[in-house]
């Protein structure tokens, strides 16, 4: 379970031992948060750098009519923030979806390792860019997709991102997302939602059984929602082969 | 044409077959004051959250944009539109 930030980390470029040790002593142990619990809210100020371990996280907003947005869903491995702690404020809440293992970094531990370690520095910054590049394919996915292509096009992504931290087996993952959720991070209604989960059903693309969703044909699930993995910049996945960086591997860190 | 009317504002139904990409087709235009400002659609497929509901299939005007559950009933339904559109 510890190893599940390692493995993400990996997935976007090679870490030496002494950088896995690095690793290892900011994770010395985890919290049990329950489903559907804040970790921290809008307008609070960011202490500690949250990661999650296991389950299934989300950055959210909730406008005055109540009406909730969610922005990110958080897979094990993701860092929550980063780099907030460096603002006054969160102006977003990060709250889990399923129950979870959280560790709380202190900022002073994740700083000392950007110091010591630059291929950790490197990677965490890949992390970084990386959560941006997610960012801004929802943007698109929501403003440009149809419905049935942004549900399609969330499964694929989810599918890769599991993938790099060993969450995935025979293409089958713990979706524990209610319609509601997907709702209020798709824009759509819980309608809307619903029969497209049956539309994608119907069409021989998934199976959704008991919380466990299973992209029955990724090939065609992927041409379907036109998913192109270029953004998710993962350097060991079976849909990009990724490039590899002369100057990151020469740097003085090993 | 089924008159539901109150003294701000007249709203009409009217029955209509809608195309859904699903098994519920059974809608009812919503007019008020002769414009057309809403469209509902009784959720017949079994998979929905609460089936026989009905749910703003689309909404123009000052409806225009608003996310709402379902409704359990047409009359819920309409009385809610209603309420929306008084001047």
């Amino acid at each position: 379970m510890q190893d599940a930030l390692i493995r993400k980390l990996e997935s976007f470029q090679e870490l030496t031992n002494e950088d896995r040790g690095a690793l290892n002593s900011l994770v010395p142990r985890f919290r049990h948060v329950g489903p559907r619990t804040d970790l921290i809210r809008e307008g609070e100020p960011p202490e500690d750098i949250h990661l999650i371990l296991d389950g299934y996280a989300c950055r959210y907003k909730v406008l005055p009519d109540g009406q909730r947005q969610i922005m990110a869903y958080l897979v094990p491995g993701d860092f929550c923030d980063l780099n907030v702690f460096i603002l006054d404020q969160m102006d977003h809440t990060i709250g889990t979806v399923t129950a979870c293992q959280v560790v709380d970094i202190p900022r002073h531990a994740i700083e000392a390792v950007m110091v010591d370690r630059p291929h950790v520095t490197q990677a965490l910054w890949r992390c970084a860019l990386v959560d941006e590049a997610i960012l801004r394919e929802w943007l698109v996915n929501i403003g440009g997709r149809p419905a049935n292509q942004r549900i399609g096009h969330l499964m694929c992504e989810l599918l890769l991102r599991l993938e790099a931290v060993g969450g995935v087996r025979n293409n089958s993952f713990s979706f524990p997302f209610t319609q509601a959720d997907i709702a209020d991070t798709m824009g759509l209604s819980n309608v809307h939602v619903n029969r497209t989960i049956q539309e994608l059903r119907a069409m021989g693309l998934i199976a959704l059984k008991q919380r466990v969703l299973t992209i029955l044909d990724v090939g065609r699930l992927k041409a379907y929602c036109g998913f192109n993995p270029n953004y998710l910049h993962l350097r060991n996945s079976r849909w990009s082969t990724g490039r590899s960086v002369s100057w990151l591997s020469s740097g003085s860190g090993g | 044409m089924i008159k539901q009317g109150n003294v701000e504002t007249l709203v009409v139904l009217q029955p209509i077959a809608v195309d859904t990409g699903s098994s519920d087709r059974t809608g009812m235009l919503v007019m008020a004051n002769g414009m057309l400002v809403a469209v509902l659609i009784r959720l017949d497929a079994p998979e929905h959250e609460n089936p026989q509901g009905w749910f703003v299939e689309a909404a123009f005007g000052r409806l225009q944009g608003l996310r709402v559950p379902a409704f359990d009933t047409l009359e819920d339904a309409t009385r809610w539109l209603r309420q929306r559109l008084k001047p």
